[in-house]
């Protein structure tokens, strides 16, 4: 399983440069007190990872990665754990860059506000992830480009709809009560939709054939 | 005899083709040839071992074990040149061998690298710089650093120039010489199998047709090349396929001895595997 883990990120490698960059970036706009980019980034982690299933789509890798010791599972296992790791440690150092933008800019550090905007994003990155990965090895990622796009406009569609019929503030009232509790409920949200999206996955890839 | 590779009644179904009741062992410390013409199921047979393909019929045991139930020991000791699939072509040797030492643990950095010399790959380039000659070499180097016992390869000359297949032949030949190791290679450069294969299996059309040793079949098989009045003297029983081409009637027979002592008919050649694939499939009967 390390192995597959080493693979993805070396494929990857290529991409730390425009992280770097898109991290850089941030960092100046920041401080100058531009636009706030850090949601940006994390989700970028996720972006570079689908591209990663374009390459080995191409030389036909999720083939013969099975015919490699334990490949059916740790090529799946693999794919979830790299975007994880990459996630997080972007994650980290931008989070770790908004707490010394905001302190120099305002001589304070705005704890809550960093804090949220950034398991807001990781929780969108990994929805994103749970949604795409199963899609990617049951259709391919060409099609599963199609279904992040359908999916993202289907939200948007129904989003509108019920904002048209339904009073969303009495909605979004209703449920106060849960909002010192936002961040657990999203980690635990998290965490059950990523292994759930896993665990698919894996069933999918371990009866796909080639 | 131990058996490193055993195959019984395999079948595949497709939509528009069947593999039908493959059987065959590949005794240890042998090397198999396989061959067939394109479509013919060699790939398929090969997936279906690797479990690469899963809905099938059958049974597939490797060094005595189930292959899909002990997959994971199986394929330890497995290497694999598969038909163009390998690692994504923006990886570079070196990543390669990064990733192989985390993978298998008998993965020898050393003999890789040592392979990469051999073959003058560079380590540090990505495999999208490669002609296709290196990136077979780059596949074959890849399957042979784990020290495996089995080696299943399927088309691993392909896009090779005669000297780079003289070499590779080589490295197979001293690969099964070292340990008793065991070679399965399906190819469709049937002069590289004349020379190295013990076994020959020709599956035409999802069947196995034909499966015997390269020695009996090149020593015993011949061509009669005879004139269409001298073929209708031939017993249908006595030959396997002919056929006519503009000026002879070119016939397959099973024991050239004995068809000489049958008939008077003197120029009897002898075969290739080419020649048998041709007549085998072109031939009628």
């Amino acid at each position: 399983m390390i192995g597959f883990i080493k693979k993805d990120l070396a494929m990857i490698k290529s991409n730390f440069k425009l992280l770097g960059v898109l991290i850089v970036v941030y960092a100046i706009m920041g401080l100058m007190g531009k636009m706030d980019i850090s949601f940006i980034l994390p989700f970028m982690c996720v972006m570079i990872m689908i591209s990663s299933f374009s390459y080995d789509n191409y030389n036909k890798w999720d083939a013969y990665s099975i015919s490699l010791p334990n490949g059916r599972k740790s090529n799946v296992k693999s794919k979830y754990i790299t975007t994880i790791l990459m996630t997080f440690i972007v994650s980290v150092i931008t989070i770790i860059l908004s707490f010394i933008i905001s302190y120099v800019n305002t001589k304070t550090i705005n704890y809550e506000q960093i804090l949220v905007t950034m398991f807001g994003t990781i929780f969108g990155t990994l929805l994103v992830l749970t949604v795409m990965y199963p899609i990617i090895y049951k259709f391919g990622v060409e099609k599963a480009r199609i279904g992040i796009f359908l999916l993202v406009f289907g939200i948007v569609i129904i989003g509108s709809l019920l904002a048209n019929y339904l009073d969303l503030s009495n909605v979004l009232k209703s449920f106060a009560f849960l909002e010192d509790y936002l961040i657990i409920i999203l980690i635990i949200v998290a965490i059950i939709m990523v292994y759930g999206s896993y665990k698919i996955s894996e069933k999918i890839f371990s009866k796909k054939e080639f | 005899m131990e058996n490193v590779l055993e195959i019984k009644n395999l079948c595949k179904k497709y939509d528009n083709f069947e593999l039908k009741n493959i059987t065959f062992n590949l005794p240890k410390g042998m090397i198999m040839g396989f061959i067939g013409e394109n479509g013919a199921g060699k790939t398929t047979t090969i997936k279906a071992i690797l479990d690469i393909i899963k809905s099938y019929s059958g049974e597939i045991k490797i060094f005595g074990l189930d292959n899909r139930k002990d997959d994971k020991d199986i394929k330890e000791d497995i290497g694999v040149v598969l038909d163009d699939m390998f690692f994504p072509e923006i990886l570079t040797p070196n990543d390669i061998s990064n990733t192989m030492k985390g993978i298998y643990k008998n993965w020898d950095s050393k003999m890789f690298n040592d392979y990469l010399k051999e073959f003058s790959l560079l380590p540090n380039k990505q495999i999208k710089t490669f002609s296709k000659g290196m990136r077979k070499k780059l596949e074959i180097a890849t399957a042979l650093s784990h020290h495996p016992k089995l080696l299943i390869l399927d088309e691993p000359t392909s896009g090779l120039d005669p000297v780079a297949r003289a070499e590779v032949i080589d490295i197979f030949q001293s690969f099964i010489e070292k340990d008793d190791c065991s070679i399965l290679l399906s190819s469709h450069i049937t002069t590289d199998l004349e020379h190295i294969a013990d076994y020959i299996i020709f599956i035409n059309n999802g069947e196995i047709v034909l499966s015997k040793t390269t020695n009996e079949l090149l020593d015993k098989y011949g061509i009669v090349k005879c004139t269409e009045k001298e073929f209708k003297t031939i017993n249908k029983n006595d030959y396997v396929k002919y056929k006519k081409t503009k000026y002879e009637y070119e016939v397959l027979v099973e024991n050239k001895k004995d068809f000489k002592a049958k008939y008077n008919i003197s120029v009897i050649d002898k075969i290739t595997l080419d020649d048998l694939m041709v007549l085998m499939i072109k031939g009628e009967e």
